[in-house]
C-alpha cells in the first residue's frame, strides 16, 4: 500500500496543516489546558502536586471563558435586535 | 576547610534565565527541578509546535508579516530562532508559493498558539529566575521575606 502523493509531498513546519473552520472553537480546548499546566506548574514546589490543580484551573478557565462568550454573544444579538431597528 | 558551594545566586539566576529562554524547561532542569522542567517543555512545545505546524513557517515567524507576533513568539528563543531562519529561507526560495502560506481560519489559530506558547515561557523564566533566587521554592526571594515577617507578627 503507497501513501497518497500529497501525504509524501508535505514538509510539516513549512507547509501550514489545513485546519477545518468548525475545529477553530475546539482548539480553544488543548491550549487552556497548556495555560492551566504552566500556570499551575509555576505555582507547585514538585511535579507531583501538579494533575488536580491543573484540571481545577482547566476547568475554571473554560467555564469562564464560556460566560464571557455567551455574555459577548448576548450583548452581539441584543445590539442587532433593538440598535440595528 | 573549605566547603564545597555552588555558584552564587547571581550566576545561578542568569544560567537558568538564559536556558529557560533557550529551550523551555532547560532552566529548571538546570536547577534540578526534572519533573517541571518537563512539564514547562511539554506544555509550551506543544503550544508552540502546534502553532507552527498549523501556520506554516513563512508567514508565522516573521517580523515583516507580523512584528507584534514575532515579538511574542521570542519569548522562546531557540524555536523562534530556527523558524525565523526557516521563514527568511522560504522567502528567498520560493516567497510567492501559496502552498506555504496560511489563511483564515489557520492563520487565526496559529497566530494565538505561538503567541501563548511564547509568553507562557516568559512565565517559565521567571519561575526558574524566582526558583534560582529562592534555592527552589516557587516565589521571589522578596515574598518569602515579606511571608516569614508575617508569620512572626511584624507590620
Amino acid at each position: 500500500m503507497t501513501a497518497p502523493p500529497i501525504l509524501l509531498a508535505w514538509i510539516p513546519f513549512v507547509q501550514p496543516i489545513p485546519l477545518p473552520s468548525a475545529a477553530r472553537l475546539w482548539m480553544f480546548l488543548p491550549l487552556a489546558a497548556c495555560v492551566a499546566l504552566v500556570y499551575r506548574a509555576t505555582r507547585a514546589y514538585t511535579a507531583r502536586e501538579l494533575p488536580l490543580a491543573t484540571v481545577r484551573t482547566f476547568i475554571n478557565i473554560v467555564v469562564g471563558m464560556s460566560l464571557i462568550a455567551i455574555l459577548a454573544y448576548a450583548v452581539d444579538e441584543g445590539v442587532r435586535r433593538f440598535w440595528s431597528g | 576547610m573549605s566547603a564545597k558551594r555552588g555558584p552564587d545566586v547571581t550566576t545561578r539566576m542568569l544560567g537558568a534565565g538564559i536556558l529557560a529562554w533557550l529551550l523551555p524547561g532547560a532552566g529548571h532542569y538546570a536547577l534540578g527541578q526534572r519533573g517541571l522542567a518537563a512539564v514547562f517543555f511539554a506544555a509550551i512545545t506543544f503550544a508552540y509546535g502546534t502553532g507552527l505546524a498549523i501556520g506554516g513557517v513563512r508567514d508565522s515567524v516573521n517580523p515583516k508579516t507580523n512584528h507584534w507576533l514575532f515579538l511574542a513568539e521570542i519569548g522562546v528563543g531557540s524555536y523562534t530562532l530556527a523558524g525565523f531562519a526557516g521563514s527568511a529561507y522560504v522567502m528567498r526560495t520560493a516567497p510567492d508559493d501559496v502552498n506555504l502560506m496560511s489563511f483564515y481560519p489557520g492563520s487565526d489559530v496559529a497566530q494565538i498558539y505561538l503567541a501563548v506558547g511564547g509568553l507562557l515561557n516568559l512565565l517559565a523564566i521567571l519561575d526558574a529566575l524566582a526558583r534560582a533566587q529562592t534555592g527552589g521554592l516557587p516565589v521571589f526571594h522578596h515574598e518569602l521575606v515579606r511571608g516569614t515577617a508575617a508569620e512572626r507578627g511584624a507590620p
